[in-house]
């Protein structure tokens, strides 16, 4: 049970509000990722959350999750200030529940064994009553109309099966324990990127059940379609601030991306006018096939920065790893300079013979080796070069490092410190000075700057341009709209794996590559 | 890195600092027996075949696998020698080729289960083991096989050089070779990626499986080696003779791993952490300690040695 009991005035008439937040805010280290952050949700109210990455979504369900503790502002649930931070683990007790992104399901694991998991009531029984509790879940599903096999392994399961399951556990977790007449509150963090369209409907209908029966939801989402077709109520965040709350039926998609976007000042274009029209240079990409990518066909000039972007579960993503060969396309060639290689027999190994390097977004499993040192983090790619006649001569590697490390303004001590000293920003530089010493033709980026400070940004800026202007093509993948206002020629929108929109010159602006996210086209995906 | 550095100095030759400070200490209290030319030489000589299955053991150690089929490739491998050159009358130059070939074979077993199943290697390689000893004890019917040619026993342990058995040289000959390939080649550097950072070596182009493959080759080859030096050294083949060194090997290379070049599997660390640990079993035993000795140092001194090495590199999760 909750134990309502910070000095707030009590014996005051409980407020309409299931949940009510106010003033709520969280520093990291001087920045500010919620700012006096208010959010009101009605009982049985399904209450949308929308915001660009960084807008504070993220911080403000870590915050209800208690995993981050706010430095101001209060959360006050039926009225009851709760006391802060909110207690790990015991949210359920408060009626609060939780579907992450990952559904937190274990995919070896039955249905049962899911379901009944963290359980503590019982879990902490002697004897757990397998056919007992498989009753009780197959009533469960019955009531939310799921057709789910106790026993079925979860791993068998449609992604959006296990997503109902994530949700069903949850909302019978906070239904249980939650005492009081079905006032729950059900947190749903982008459960729907990687669904198809009728799933998704699928989804919603359960959710609207839920709030039939007087559960609040908070579903988080990218995506205005989706908050328009099943919220009833939505809260805009951007910049850690609350932009305004609203009846969803009183608002149209371009007032929402208005909100969500905001009136940006224009960032300082850094991409300059080096583009070759040479013909034969760039690499021609011809109907790549991947996991959500189909059939995708598009060019990248020499001395281009061609930018590609889209929604959490667009596909774009996938695209720097495909055309490397370290992510095995179904189908589709690579041409660069008049080579063309079939993506689906291309290796790594192949492909920085040709000229393509990769620079993957997680740094700090595929970029660098933490425990290792600069010079051999370094070194890796280019130790045939120094390994004649018979053995490596580690002085010129080790010279070599030295000149690259000062080349990409890497701050270290020197080459043979461990990669995990440095700072995120200075290790993104090692692996930028690891692949472009071998002086590619295509360079492939994921995410380049995830995590990096605003200083380390603008140098790795300055040097992608730089390869650009020596005549190499890049390839830059990433969810940061401004990131490509400042380096872009060019912008490829993606949405459910093809392209919904291209951007060229002066429109790759951070509002048009948003509204061109937001706002995928209509007519087969119009459902309002 | 500029100037001296006392402190990385004073851990990378910590182990032999201990080791002399031992070897003071059992020659201060039995320097009769303890501390004499003929008792060193016998424990560099017999224990080379140790640093063999321990430098082998550091080739898949270094790529992120384990072979605990090592010692049973050992024993197998000298039951062979012996039952080959003694029973079948194979001559000891042919002999060796036949035996060291059926170590690089249960090499590539190894290698092919693991990455083709994608299986741990501890669980292939504690399989294969158990598997081969099985082979073993079948093909000897559990006896000792004696009678080997005389021309084995002399080019392993007859001939001393400054009055140490040869095969001591043969261990530090290979020593030299493994120090080379991992400081020297690009395929030591691969080596140490593979197994540090499987998902970076692979995008940076390596060969991950072939790169496993060949480490597993490498301890195979390694074990069959030091099985026909095994059976050099006594002069016949038991079929449990492997059975005692692969935990003294696991100590071994874990300890080698705190010293010469802290935090990493390295040849003459594992050479270093060999003779320590037989100098303090055998100055114990010197003292008249009984047998249980062995296993009270062997196991402390794996247990410990991963401690250390832990708190070199700070106390980070690993997998294994």
């Amino acid at each position: 049970m909750t134990t309502p009991s910070v000095g707030a005035a009590s014996g005051a008439p409980p407020l309409p509000s299931r949940l009510s937040i106010a003033g709520l805010t969280k520093v990291f280290g001087g920045n500010r990722a919620l700012d006096a952050v208010d959010l009101d949700v009605a009982p049985g109210e399904i209450h949308g959350l929308l915001g660009q990455n960084g807008s504070g979504k993220s911080t403000l369900i870590k915050i209800l999750s208690g995993f981050h503790a706010p430095d101001a502002g209060s959360i006050s649930i039926d009225g009851k200030p709760i006391a802060l931070p909110m207690p790990v683990a015991k949210h359920e007790a408060m009626g609060l529940a939780f579907v992450h992104q990952n559904l937190g399901l274990f995919p070896g694991g039955t249905v049962l064994e899911n379901l009944i998991a963290g359980d503590h009531g019982r879990l902490r029984s002697w004897r757990i009553n397998w056919r007992e509790e498989a009753a009780r879940a197959r009533r469960l599903f019955a009531t939310y109309e799921l057709d789910l096999n106790p026993n079925a392994l979860v791993e068998t399961l449609s992604p959006v099966l296990r997503a109902q399951l994530a949700i069903v556990r949850a909302a019978d977790r906070i239904q249980e324990h939650g005492s009081h007449d079905g006032s729950a509150i059900l947190v749903l963090d982008e459960p729907t990127p990687f669904l198809p369209q009728e799933d998704v409907q699928a989804l919603f209908s359960m959710m609207r059940r839920l709030s039939a029966d007087g559960v609040s939801i908070i579903f988080v989402s990218h995506d205005i379609e989706e908050v328009l077709d099943v919220t009833d109520r939505a809260t805009v965040l951007r910049d850690g601030k609350t932009i305004g709350s609203f009846e969803t039926r009183e608002m149209s998609r371009p007032q929402i991306v208005e909100m969500i976007v905001g009136r940006t000042l224009e960032t300082e274009r850094s991409a300059g006018n080096t583009i070759q029209s040479d013909s034969d240079g760039g690499a021609i990409v011809s109907s790549i096939k991947g996991q959500l990518i189909s059939d995708l066909s598009f060019d990248v000039r020499p001395g281009e920065i061609l930018g590609l972007t889209g929604l959490i579960g667009s596909g774009y993503d996938e695209i720097p790893y495909l055309l490397n060969g370290s992510t095995t396309a179904e189908a589709g060639s690579l041409t660069i300079r008049g080579e063309t290689f079939e993506l689906a027999s291309l290796s790594p190994a192949q492909s920085m013979a040709s000229g393509i390097v990769l620079i993957p977004a997680d740094r700090q499993r595929t970029g660098v080796v933490l425990d290792l040192d600069l010079l051999e983090n370094i070194s890796l790619p280019v130790l045939d070069r120094y390994d004649r006649p018979a053995f490596i001569n580690h002085r010129k590697l080790r010279s070599n490092a030295e000149n690259l490390i000062s080349r990409f303004t890497v701050k270290a001590d020197g080459p043979a410190q461990p990669a995990s000293d440095l700072s995120g920003g200075n290790q993104q530089k090692v692996v930028l000075a690891k692949w472009l010493q071998l002086e590619p033709v295509l360079v492939l980026l994921d995410e380049p700057t995830q995590g990096i400070d605003v200083g380390a940004r603008a140098e790795i800026y300055d040097i992608l341009n730089a390869l650009c202007a020596a005549g190499a093509s890049v390839l830059c993948a990433t969810s940061e709209y401004e990131q490509l206002e400042a380096i872009a020629h060019r912008v490829l929108v993606f949405d459910r794996g093809r392209v919904s929109a291209e951007l060229e010159g002066d429109r790759v602006t951070k509002s048009n590559i948003a509204k061109a996210c937001y706002l995928r086209n209509k007519g087969e995906n119009e459902r309002v | 890195m500029s100037g001296f550095d006392f402190k990385y100095e004073a851990e990378r030759f910590g182990l032999v600092f201990v080791w002399i400070a031992i070897v003071l200490l059992f020659g201060a209290m039995r320097p009769d027996t303890f501390l004499t030319w003929s008792n060193f030489s016998t424990i560099f000589g017999s224990e080379a075949v140790l640093v063999i299955v321990t430098l082998g053991l550091i080739i898949p150690l270094t790529a992120g696998d384990f072979d605990l089929s090592i010692a049973q490739t050992l024993t197998l491998a000298s039951m062979a020698t012996a039952i080959l050159n003694a029973r079948l009358d194979v001559p000891i130059v042919a002999t060796i080729p036949i035996v060291l070939l059926i170590g690089i074979s249960i090499g590539i077993i190894n290698g092919a289960i693991t990455l083709f199943f994608r299986v741990h290697s501890l669980i292939v390689t504690l399989g294969i083991g158990t598997f081969l000893h099985g082979i073993t004890l079948w093909i000897s019917n559990s006896q000792t096989i004696s009678g080997v040619s005389p021309s084995l026993i002399k080019y392993v342990i007859v001939t001393r050089v400054f009055g140490i058995p040869i095969e001591f040289y043969y261990a530090m000959i290979l020593a030299g070779i493994i120090w080379y390939v991992f400081s020297f080649t690009a395929f030591g550097q691969h080596l140490l990626f593979t197994g540090r950072g499987k998902e970076v070596a692979r995008l940076t182009g390596v060969n991950v499986g072939a790169v496993r493959m060949s480490a597993f080759i490498a301890s195979g080859f390694m074990g069959a080696l030091a099985g026909i030096l095994y059976t050099g050294t006594t002069g016949s083949a038991n079929p449990s003779s492997g059975t005692f060194l692969l935990l003294p090997a696991f100590a071994a290379a874990f300890l080698g791993a705190t010293c010469i070049r802290p935090g990493r599997f390295n040849p003459w660390g594992s050479v270093i952490a060999v003779y320590f640990l037989v100098t303090g079993i055998n100055g114990l035993s010197v003292l008249g300690f009984r047998t249980f000795v062995q296993d009270l140092f062997y196991g402390g001194a794996l247990v410990i040695a991963v401690m250390v090495s832990q708190l070199i590199s700070g106390r980070k999760e690993r997998s294994i």
